[in-house]
């Protein structure tokens, strides 16, 4: 591909700009004589878990060290999403502080690649592709290596960069009081091909999206993987130009359209099914439902995981922390919390949405999912999703 | 229009001793060293933009410029720009007339309903409207009806003129409270009539005024990210959001530095408009009162329907969220008082600060007439268009590595980061002001012997004082509910009124929002009393 080749070599020419502008701007800022505090430079990955590591067993916080001090992340969560975990640690341990740093998740990877040095330890992103970035940039350490053992290789950065901390879906969502203004009398004859939305004439100008997001990209990507680039070309213009899709900038407010109802607003929607759940958490009576296609892009299963920024306050902290987050509790809460799926494999799903072997999720194994976010954006503006 | 280059050196037009114009070139040369260094500071963040802009691989830059995409979002940028300026015009101008210059009943409060528009974030107006007129909102169940969709590029024009059009009336107003009116009176008894009398005398006056107000409406227009976003029109801003949603830093930096290039178009333009030396006097905008008589009713209905529009909505709106059904409780947005403490803390260093720097360009900017002053002064206007996100990004890059001491600790990276943002309107005020002060009365303390810095203190500084509160009203005002700096640059773990709405209304949790966004215009609303206080007396 002629564009991959142009990018790769514009790529390692950047990096040769910034080394010598970054030398620069050092020189300046030695003069200043106010360079960075330091910090502790120890790699995590050779820190000892403080009792035992998290790969022997299902192990509760109880199993795990005391978490001391104080710990910074950069969340491209948002705090209903995570805050419950971080709030019941800070319980838990009286000399324990979490200072969350709350912002949209590619501002914050944007946020940090400029960055020279990090004043936060932690990356708590919504996908993997805004954590494979940052590992390109050199700005993640080494997971230690029980906390690598503890996730599914496919969950996690091939060389151990980040790791998957919960798991969600990509789903159909659909307007259930609505159903009857369309071509199906039912919700179970949705379609379970991903391809049929964009083919299909009954979801013209009902069916809805949202082609900024991350795991849009993402799903875009997992289509190229198993579709190849041609077919998914041909999907993104389809539902752009033949199947008008209404496009959205932001998830919520594409589920609160659907969930809204009005006559302008679209009845389908393809998106995290978490959306879906967070307005049925706040109004069990809401008509907003979702449904699954079957082993294929469209019910890409995806992690939200952390990666630890290469220098952090305190390595045995950091490393404990996130070793608390893959413990039972850790990954019970987020299940309570956000309806997310657990990545560790002995803990059973407890959530709201339908277990995983009810979905039929692509196999897809993330670590691999070398995705040029970069590059899917064009495929999709190159077709014309564009808002 | 008298062409920049036209050199207007006051030290020639009065004779002053040897002694005092030695004193006048050391202080007219710290002046503009001063102006020279706040430009150059609120300027350095764009270094970064030409930096990452150089990284874009020449040939995908030349196609990205001259693609027919990036043709539309700069038709649909300027479009949006100009419009929303004139719209602003066309309601600002006869708001500020009528609250200044006619006997409309309850004159202050009919003033704070034009101008607290401006409170709020447009993006929060733009989600209101939705919920109330869009399909499914709330017209919408009741009526089952709705009125044409506010949405695309008509509807952030829609959108986005509803709030910032009191940036217009606030300086029209300004401008109009310290002209002297007796002109006016004077025309009137030479036989021109009310509409006559305001073109040929009012007009000329206060049109620096009308200008700079115009220029702050348009530049937050090209600038504004959340509003085109929510209504999916097609700009600069959305499409610079698009590139750094992939982390093509480098793409939103070159597409800024386009949108910089049509502003600085625009800059050059208005400095020619907004120039005017006849809009020297200092009156006490007092008399010449247009009698309203039974007109005085379709104009409080105009102004009661604006102030419905723009305040009664988003307010009903968020109170209605306040009692939404209760979902699980999200004890991370729970409201905490420190929140809105943050929210003022920042906002008040904010305004003192642009104050500070505004007050050497602005000073002068306004005395000398030169291409140099010119230049410093629309230098301040820049980061003014930049949407927030890029100059957070440039400011993330400087900050980290020439001041990693104040990166992410303390707030005065942050409070940089504002001033970058909205000095120039604490300059435009400022300015407006210093060009209304009398060339005469200085001169006459200067001839009393008072030396510059003593005249500038005890002459210069009350006179303009009303454009020194009212910049550092816009600037608090506007700080308050700032977005995409405040979450880039606060030290990690501080949260304001506006980090909580924005985090609540991204969950879907708008209950959470209420609180913080009904407060957000309480104590903004408050400050608008503030700069009504100081106008004082010339209300009447």
């Amino acid at each position: 591909m002629q564009q991959r080749s142009s990018d790769q070599m514009s790529r390692v020419g950047r990096r040769t700009y910034l080394a010598a502008a970054g030398g620069a701007v050092a020189g300046l800022a030695g003069l200043a004589g106010c360079l960075g505090d330091g910090g502790d430079s120890t790699p995590i990955a050779e820190v000892d878990p403080m009792t035992q590591g998290v790969n022997s067993g299902t192990l509760s916080w109880d199993d795990l060290g005391d978490l001391e001090g104080e710990i910074s992340i950069y969340s491209g969560r948002t705090p209903d999403q995570i805050s419950g975990v971080f709030e019941a640690l800070e319980q838990e341990y009286d000399d324990l502080t979490v200072s969350v740093d709350w912002d949209d998740n590619d501002t914050q990877v944007n946020q940090i690649l400029e960055e020279e040095t990090h004043p936060a330890d932690l990356m708590y992103s919504q996908d993997p592709g805004a954590l494979n970035a940052l590992h390109e940039d050199g700005s993640l350490q080494e997971l230690p290596a029980d906390v690598l053992d503890a996730v599914p290789n496919s969950y996690q950065h091939n060389d151990g960069y980040w790791t998957g901390v919960t798991g969600r879906t990509r789903s159909i969502q659909y307007n259930s009081d609505r159903l009857d203004e369309t071509d199906f009398d039912s919700w179970d004859e949705l379609p379970t091909d991903i391809t049929e939305y964009a083919t299909d004439e009954r979801f013209e100008d009902i069916i809805s999206t949202r082609p900024n997001s991350g795991t849009f990209r993402g799903f875009i990507q997992a289509m190229v993987e198993r579709k190849g680039e041609e077919e998914t070309r041909e999907w993104v213009r389809q539902m752009a130009d033949d199947q008008n899709t209404h496009l959205f900038e932001g998830g919520s407010d594409q589920a609160e359209a659907i969930n809204r109802g009005g006559d302008d607003d679209p009845i389908i929607g393809l998106g995290n099914s978490y959306y879906a759940a967070r307005i049925l958490n706040e109004d069990s009576d809401a008509p907003i439902r979702t449904t699954f296609t079957e082993n294929d892009a469209g019910c890409l299963f995806s992690v939200a995981g952390v990666g630890v920024l290469d220098q952090v306050g305190d390595a045995e902290l950091v490393a404990e922390f996130v070793r608390h987050l893959l413990a039972e509790e850790g990954q019970e809460l987020m299940m309570e919390d956000n309806g997310e799926y657990p990545v560790v494999e002995d803990i059973e799903y407890v959530g709201p949405l339908p277990d995983l072997d009810e979905i039929n999720p692509p196999e897809f194994d993330l670590s691999g999912f070398d995705m040029d976010l970069q590059e899917a954006g064009d495929l999709i503006e190159d077709e014309g999703m564009f808002s | 229009m008298k062409p920049l280059t036209d050199y207007l050196d006051l030290s020639q037009q009065f004779p002053l001793t040897r002694q005092q114009l030695r004193e006048t070139d050391r202080s007219t040369a710290a002046l503009v060293l001063s102006s020279a260094i706040v430009a150059f500071l609120v300027m350095s963040p764009m270094l970064w933009l030409v930096f990452r802009a150089t990284e874009v691989d020449p040939a995908r830059a030349y196609s990205l410029i001259v693609s027919s995409q990036t043709g539309w979002i700069t038709l649909n940028s300027i479009v949006l720009m100009a419009i929303v300026m004139l719209c602003s015009i066309l309601l600002g101008v006869p708001l500020a007339v009528l609250t200044t210059r006619t006997d409309l009943p309850y004159p202050r409060f009919w003033t704070i309903v034009a101008a607290l528009p401006l409170v709020i974030p447009s993006y929060i107006g733009a989600i209101a409207f939705v919920g109330m007129f869009g399909s499914g909102g709330e017209i919408d169940s009741v009526l089952g009806t709705t009125i044409p969709a506010i949405d695309g590029l008509s509807g952030s024009i829609f959108i986005i003129t509803l709030y910032t059009y009191p940036y217009v009336f606030l300086t029209t107003r300004a401008a109009l409270l310290s002209m002297d009116s007796s002109i006016v009176d004077a025309a009137r008894t030479l036989n021109a009539g009310p509409f006559e009398a305001f073109k040929r005398v009012t007009f000329p006056q206060i049109r620096p005024g009308i200008a700079a107000g115009a220029l702050l409406a348009g530049l937050y227009a090209i600038s504004d990210f959340g509003t085109p976003a929510f209504m999916g029109a097609n700009v600069f801003t959305s499409r610079i959001y698009w590139e750094t949603t992939g982390f093509g830093r480098e793409y939103a930096a070159l597409l800024a530095l386009q949108l910089i290039a049509i502003v600085a178009v625009v800059l050059v333009i208005e400095a020619g408009i907004g120039r005017d030396e006849d809009a020297t006097s200092s009156g006490d905008g007092e008399g010449s009162t247009i009698r309203l008589g039974n007109w005085k009713w379709p104009a409080m209905g105009f102004v009661s329907l604006l102030g419905t529009l723009t305040l009664v909505i988003p307010v009903a709106i968020f109170t209605r969220w306040l009692f939404r059904s209760e979902g699980d409780r999200i004890p991370a947005y729970e409201f905490q008082l420190e929140f809105a403490f943050n929210s003022v803390y920042l906002a008040l260093l904010a305004a003192l600060v642009a104050c500070l720097f505004a007050l050497p360009v602005a000073y002068y900017s306004g005395r000398v007439n030169s291409l140099t002053s010119r230049i410093l002064e629309r230098a301040t206007y820049v980061g003014f268009a930049v949407p927030g996100v890029v100059i957070g990004l440039a400011l993330v890059f400087l900050g980290n590595r020439m001041l990693p001491s104040l990166y992410r600790q303390g707030v005065w990276l942050l409070v940089f980061a504002y001033v970058v943002r909205f000095l120039p309107q604490a300059v435009g005020t400022i300015r407006s002001s210093v060009l209304q002060v009398d060339e005469k009365t200085i001169e006459a303390a200067r001839t009393l012997n008072a030396g510059r810095l003593e005249t500038f203190r005890r002459v210069t500084l009350p006179l303009i004082m009303p454009g020194v509160v009212a910049g550092s009203v816009l600037v608090f005002l506007t700080t308050m509910k700032e977005l995409p700096v405040t979450l880039m640059l606060r030290p990690i773990g501080m949260e304001t009124l506006v980090s909580l709405i924005w985090n609540a209304q991204d969950s879907l949790a708008y209950r959470y929002a209420a609180v913080p966004a009904l407060l957000l215009i309480l104590i903004s609303g408050l400050s608008m009393l503030i700069l009504l206080r100081q106008e004082g007396g010339k209300l009447s």
